[in-house]
């Protein structure tokens, strides 16, 4: 007998009811599954992920660059290879080594031990060699070895090579500052490392970045120097070949603006390549010009003579009796250079023919306690510039200790140790009218797209401009008639004093060895350089700083002179006029001969506008924006018309007005007889 | 005797043409949910798509802030050679020694300077020609 049919119905809906469950459970259990992920095990799965996906790598900060006074790189750093090696990855470590030390060209034995040695040890991790050129780093990567691998490393570059060797400095491997300007800023110059995390996948790719505000990086800032490039290069070119044709031990030269202070050049020898420091001995890269003392000989008679005028113990028209060119002292006779026999001088031809009796007597006259004081004053015993941190103060006896055998030393420059930087400092007081300015060489810093100018600082007053006038004076006729003949520049009045001291050895004064100096000042009665030149142990003949040192002064001072366009003040050129032909409508288009505009671009005195016009708008702003000024354009083309003028004192913030038209920029003219 | 023979009347019913009244209030429950559903379903979508957008987006960052590094190292290589090139030492040997130039003596370089003529005074007469 056939079941009713209803029955299927209740089959079918006991197995709809155990699918049901069956379905269920299965969702309970991924639900469950999911909780259990999602809510029970969410901290501990988080924290694994992130440690998975979260990488936090360190992001160095790019060390600033260094410039001229005109924007030219001195130094900069650039990203180059490291070449690392993981030495749990390579099999044959001799065939790595040797085919990598054949890469790489210039490895030497003790190298190629060293890399061997670091490859045995089986790390995880060696260096092979840091920060290689671009042509090292493409011949390895062609070798395409097994294990090693490269990182990218920020390398200090000097482009220029020795050109400021001695300023700049130079760093280590891993970019700390070991000298110069390098290491008085590094904290600037370096800045500050910071941090990024970023999020990677699976494949290790970074899809996501995250920077802290505290982590982020800070660029080091860039410093301007007061140094220019050019008569940088000048100084070192006639230093270089001044010590070789003189047979020296070295020598030392710098370039100052009297007025501001600013370095314009230092130059030293022996120099160094600071990309290449460890190839030079450490004698090389002494700044002699701020950290080596010597005795200045007669360039000292200039404070002791500044000392008589300033307290009027001695007129200048007071005659001295220098005869019989010896006077004796404490029992120590002093006698003239060369043994001569002057006779009786005046204060001036004391000077002029650097009387060293004479100079005893001026001395004498002026006493311990105010040649001591006018000593000070002239900054020497002390440090005198804050941008050399290794600079040495110099040797200054106390005063109460001064014999009169002391006394007479100090008067002829003897048993003083001065630096050559303290040397130019002081006479350049005499020529900016009796002002001791503060030498600097960092002009500006850049910062956050900002530019912090340094000030010149007066340091203090040396001499009373009546007596800087005197001094002037007797030191124009030290060229004109006295020792420095061969310090005389063509179309220029020029100031200085010569030195010759002999050099203290094992205790003695050598009778053979000498420093030998030039110090002055050009052109002299509005002076735009001081100069000094210093020279260590000439072996030419005549050893003095007349025949040694004024040369090589003379020929900086007239190569700085012509790169700077100072016009001659002796005989100078008849000068051109250009006139405007309209003086009503300055300047239009319309103008069918448009008048010849003789422009030529120079800086100008210190702390003026300088003239713009002739320049492209980029350049004209360029230059504003290094003198931390704005400027407001207006046409295209070159600049006709600045307001303020050039030659205008700087203000600071000012907003400096420029007229473009597309007239073409004409070559300066030749100056023609009227 | 005869077997007995059973047999039913089974009226024939059709229900075929019996068409059930819809639910009209459960049929615009049904749409609302389907509706909802939907909405969900697009906004988990929308969600999903965004986060990938991002990580897409992100990737793209990453390597564009990876060609703005090595374009920003090119160009201070660029730099650093332009600066070595325009050295005055490298220069000057150039000058001297391959193009045979000579430093321009005393009579050879002139400076010129520009000398701007001084606004007449108030109340002066100028003559002309």
């Amino acid at each position: 007998m056939r079941e009713p049919a209803t029955d299927w119905r209740v089959t079918v809906k006991r197995r709809t009811i155990v699918a049901a469950v069956a379905l269920g459970l299965w969702a309970i259990g991924i639900e469950l599954r999911l909780v259990d992920l999602q809510v029970i095990a969410r901290a501990d799965l988080m924290a694994r992920a992130e440690r998975q996906q979260l990488r936090t790598i360190a992001a160095p900060a790019k060390r600033g660059d260094i410039l001229d006074r005109r924007g030219r790189v001195l130094a900069t750093s650039v990203d180059a290879d490291t070449i690392y090696a993981v030495p749990s990855d390579i099999s044959d470590h001799a065939a790595v080594v040797a085919r990598l030390c054949d890469a790489l060209v210039d490895c030497k034995d003790r190298e190629r031990q060293g890399l061997a040695d670091r490859l045995r040890r089986q790390k995880n991790f060696a260096y092979v060699r840091r920060q290689v050129s671009p042509d090292e780093a493409r011949r390895v990567a062609d070798l395409n070895l097994e294990g090693i691998g490269f990182l990218k490393e920020s390398r200090r570059f000097y482009p220029k090579r020795e050109l400021g060797a001695h300023l700049l400095g130079y760093v280590g491997l891993d970019n700390n500052g070991l000298g110069g300007i390098e290491f008085a800023y590094e904290k600037q110059i370096r800045g500050k490392d910071g941090k990024v995390q970023i999020h990677t996948d699976a494949r290790r790719r970074a899809f996501s970045r995250f920077e802290r505000p505290s982590d982020v990086p800070t660029g080091g800032a860039t410093f301007e120097l007061t140094i220019d490039e050019y008569v940088q290069h000048i100084a070192e070119r006639e230093l270089h070949a001044g010590v070789v044709e003189n047979r020296a031990a070295g020598g030392s030269a710098i370039v100052m603006n009297p007025r501001t202070g600013e370095i314009l050049a230092m130059a030293n020898e022996p120099t160094f390549n600071p990309n290449a420091y460890r190839d030079f001995p450490e004698t090389h890269q002494r700044n002699r010009a701020v950290q080596d003392l010597y005795e200045p000989g007669s360039t000292f008679k200039v404070v002791t003579a500044s000392a008589a005028v300033d307290e009027n113990v001695m007129p200048i028209d007071t005659l001295i009796d220098t005869s019989p060119g010896v006077i004796r002292v404490g029992g120590d006779v002093i006698d003239e250079y060369g043994r001569h026999n002057y006779g009786v001088l005046s204060f001036v031809d004391v000077i002029v023919k650097s009387s060293n009796v004479g100079a005893v007597k001026i001395g004498f006259q002026v006493g311990v306690s105010r040649l001591s004081q006018y000593v000070q004053r002239f900054g020497f015993g002390q440090p005198i510039s804050s941008d050399f941190p290794g600079e040495s103060p110099g040797i200054v006896w106390d005063p109460a200790k001064w014999t009169d055998r002391a006394l007479a030393s100090v008067s002829m420059g003897y048993q003083v140790g001065v630096t050559p930087l303290q040397m130019v400092a002081a006479v350049s007081s005499i020529a900016n009218g009796g002002e001791l300015v503060e030498p600097r060489v960092v002009r500006a810093m850049y910062r956050d797209n900002r530019r912090y100018a340094v000030r010149p600082k007066v340091l203090r007053r040396t001499v009373s401009r009546g007596t800087a006038a005197v001094m002037t004076t007797i030191m124009e006729q030290v060229v004109t008639r006295g020792t420095a003949k061969l310090a005389r520049v063509p179309g220029y009045t020029v100031a200085g004093k010569t030195g010759t001291a002999s050099k203290l050895i094992g205790g003695r004064y050598s009778g053979s060895e000498n420093n030998v100096s030039f110090v002055g000042f050009l052109p002299s009665r509005d002076p735009v350089v001081a100069l000094i030149v210093v020279i260590d142990a000439p072996h030419s003949g005549s050893n003095s700083g007349g025949m040694v040192s004024a040369p090589i002064f003379q020929r900086i001072a007239e190569g700085t002179l012509r790169y700077l366009g100072v016009a001659p003040t002796v005989d100078p050129a008849p000068p051109v006029l250009a006139a405007r032909r309209n003086p009503s409508a300055p300047f239009s288009t319309a103008n069918p001969d448009p008048v010849a505009i003789v422009s030529f671009v120079h800086d100008g005195p210190p702390g003026t506008i300088p003239d713009l016009r002739g320049m492209s708008a980029r350049d004209a702003m360029r230059k504003l924006a290094m003198l931390g000024l704005s400027g407001h354009v207006t046409g295209d083309g070159f600049v006709v018309f600045q307001e303020p003028a050039a030659g205008a004192s700087i203000e600071e913030g000012a907003v400096c007005r420029l007229v473009l038209e597309r007239t073409q920029p004409v070559r300066p003219a030749r100056a023609t007889q009227p | 005797m005869a077997e007995a023979f059973e047999y039913a009347v089974k009226k024939d019913v059709r229900n075929n043409p019996i068409v059930r009244e819809m639910d009209q209030a459960r049929q615009r429950e049904l749409w609302s949910l389907v509706g909802i559903a939907g909405f969900v379903v697009l906004v988990l979508l929308f969600s999903a798509w965004q986060h990938f957008e991002l990580l897409r987006h992100g990737y793209q960052v990453e390597q564009m802030q990876k060609e703005r590094a090595s374009e920003e190292d090119a160009a201070r290589q660029l730099r650093l050679e332009i600066e070595t090139l325009r050295s005055p030492k490298r220069i000057e040997a150039l000058a001297l020694q391959q193009l045979h130039l000579v430093a321009p003596t005393r009579n050879e370089a002139i400076v010129i300077e520009r000398v701007l003529p001084a606004d007449p005074p108030d109340g002066s007469v100028i003559a002309r020609r």
